[in-house]
């Protein structure tokens, strides 16, 4: 089993305009995620709360400044060679941005073939090939339709589909998603959640699961934890922390849930005053920025 | 690797009509260069066209001299093809020597970041601001006797600074793309993704440098030349010029002399441009709407 353990995270960054001259994104974040059982873990949170620099930090792409992050025990910044290898063949992450994961100058095998190599994942060329197709069939790619084609070729939801072989090809121990479903259309984006779902059911695979979308939160289910400027401040049950959320955050976040029925969309406008400031005819309905 | 970057390289040219029209002309100057001592010596029937009182003096132009002859009596053709093969050595000299050394810079500075990029910035930016040309001239000056090689390289320490700068500001905003991180996921090496990942995005800018820096030390040198200063012992277009103009040669009938380099240098700094803006356009497709194309 392994464990991924946050004690005290902060990240500061050097930000002009504030009064001490830094900008705090992260504050004593403390959790761990296990891989076993196998979990989905989404953590919450608006634009600009922390979330992309949790994503960072464990994944060792940003080191931050206080703090540990510990893969099995072990630091993440202070690994052996042996050790680094094996946290990076178990912690590997699904970005945003579908477009901007390629590189424009390559096709998007290279993405694939570099794990097989980096990962000595196949001992030859046909194995690997063999391997490429068999994910990229696990996440229902036609691999005819997709190799030697460059990322413009590709829609986002069959780029964002590649990385998801990526992953099946490396079965790492986490996922750690950052808004990996937030550019994908609505029919595209259940797709992707149910291969996520699939993959801790039939690999194993822990995902931290990284969204402002609360209702992809209540599709995977498992638990959540939400984040508000830099500081996680609600954790439990997906059930429990959406029907009875006891920080005034999440229950903020919950009111700004778009209502599914378009008849009380209609009859719930929001009036603007002459002061600027919005005033909503009964319950709150649009997100509150 | 190779086959990729050349098919790379051809779906940018046939991308813009600009950068191909701007690489032919420029192709067709090389070749002429190359060829140049075959030119001279095919104009010399076997002498040296540009030996001194090879001919009488100012000769107009006729079959047997199509640009006519100077006041030493050399045959101006001649000098013009090779003059020309000078100007360019003296673009490729100071253009590789600012781009390497520019790339280098901003690569480490961009990538490394922190007081390295602080200090090689600060540096960069002194370079950028000392007036150029009156520095050039001083030196110059002071160096009797440099070789083309030497102005290459004195020219070059006032370029480099506009490659480097250009080239850091795209490997910070390339730095940061996700590409970048998932490179450093997959256990990529930071010289790995310099080479890899980042490099050859950069090829257009890196090319936009070259081309500014070969242009600028074109003109540095027939700006040089012109006031008299050049290296000795090696004609360029700048240095025909020079000769018009001090010996009145358009007074004498010998406009060719004066016309043929400065129409030279007209299209090689329309070529050049058309390579910077043409690899500007492909790489950056905002642009290509505002030129309608
Ligand atoms: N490299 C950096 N330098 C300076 N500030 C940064 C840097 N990265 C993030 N920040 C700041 O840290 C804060 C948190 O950013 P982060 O990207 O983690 O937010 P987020 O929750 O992922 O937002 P979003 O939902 O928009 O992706 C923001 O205010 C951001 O401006
Ligand atoms: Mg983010």
């Amino acid at each position: 089993m392994s464990v991924i353990e946050l004690q005290g995270v902060e990240q500061r960054f050097h930000a002009r305009g504030t009064p001490d001259g830094y900008l705090t994104a992260l504050k004593d974040a403390t959790f761990t995620l296990q891989s076993e059982p196998p979990q989905i873990v989404s953590l919450v949170g608006q634009s600009g709360s922390g979330k992309s620099t949790i994503a960072r930090n464990i994944l060792g792409l940003q080191k931050p400044t206080a703090g540990t992050i510990s893969f099995d025990g072990k630091d993440i910044f202070k690994l052996s060679r042996a050790e680094y290898d094996n946290y990076r063949r178990n912690v590997q992450p699904v970005f945003q941005d579908p477009y901007s994961i390629f590189n424009p100058f390559y096709r998007v095998d290279r993405v694939l073939w570099k794990a097989v190599k980096k990962f000595g994942l196949a001992p030859d060329r046909t194995k690997g090939l063999a391997m490429i197709e068999e994910s990229l069939d696990a996440v229902s790619l036609d691999p005819a339709g997709v190799l030697g084609r460059y990322p413009h070729q590709l829609s986002g939801g069959q780029r964002q589909r590649i990385m998801l072989a990526r992953i099946h090809m490396l079965r790492p121990a986490f996922v750690i998603a950052d808004e990996p479903v937030s550019m994908l259309d609505a029919q595209i984006r259940k797709t992707f959640l149910d291969i996520l779902l699939d993959f801790r059911r039939d690999h194993g695979m822990t995902t931290l699961f990284i969204t402002h979308d609360l209702s992809t939160v209540y599709y995977l289910g498992g638990g959540v934890m939400v984040i508000n400027k830099g500081s996680i401040v609600e954790r439990g049950a997906v059930e429990s922390v959406m029907h009875e959320p006891s920080h005034p955050y999440t229950q903020l976040l919950l009111d700004s849930i778009p209502q599914p029925d378009p008849d009380q969309r209609w009859t719930n406008r929001i009036h603007v005053d002459d002061s600027g400031t919005q005033t909503p005819d009964s319950a709150p309905q649009e997100p509150v920025v | 690797m190779t086959m990729r970057l050349l098919t790379a390289v051809l779906r940018t040219v046939r991308d813009s009509r600009r950068l191909a029209t701007g690489l032919v002309i420029l192709a067709l100057m090389v070749l002429l260069a190359v060829f140049s001592p075959l030119i001279v010596h095919s104009i010399g029937h076997g002498n040296d066209p540009i030996a001194l009182a090879a001919y009488q003096k100012w000769l107009v132009p006729s079959p047997d001299h199509l640009l006519g002859t100077d006041q030493f009596g050399r045959d101006v053709l001649a000098m013009v093809v090779s003059a020309m093969s000078v100007s360019l050595q003296i673009g490729a000299i100071a253009g590789v020597i600012s781009t390497v050394v520019g790339v280098i810079v901003a690569f480490v500075a961009g990538y490394k970041g922190g007081w390295v990029d602080g200090v090689l910035s600060t540096f960069t930016g002194i370079l950028l601001v000392i007036p150029t040309f009156p520095l050039l001239i001083a030196l110059s000056a002071y160096a009797k006797n440099v070789s083309l090689f030497q102005v290459g390289v004195m020219i070059s320490i006032f370029s480099w600074p506009f490659a480097a700068k250009t080239i850091r500001s795209q490997v910070l905003s390339l730095r940061s793309r996700p590409y970048v991180d998932l490179a450093r996921v997959s256990k990529a090496r930071d010289l790995e993704i310099i080479g890899t990942e980042l490099l050859p995005n950069l090829l257009p800018f890196i090319g936009v440098g070259f081309a500014s820096s070969a242009l600028g030390a074109i003109f540095g040198l027939v700006g040089l030349e012109v006031i008299g200063l050049g290296p000795g012992g090696v004609i360029d277009l700048g240095q025909i010029i020079f000769n018009a103009i001090n010996t009145g040669a358009l007074t004498l009938g010998a406009w060719p002399m004066f016309v043929v380099p400065i129409v030279l240098l007209t299209l090689l700094f329309a070529a050049l441009n058309m390579v910077n803006i043409g690899l500007e356009e492909v790489y950056n497709p905002r642009l290509r709407g505002v030129a309608g194309e």
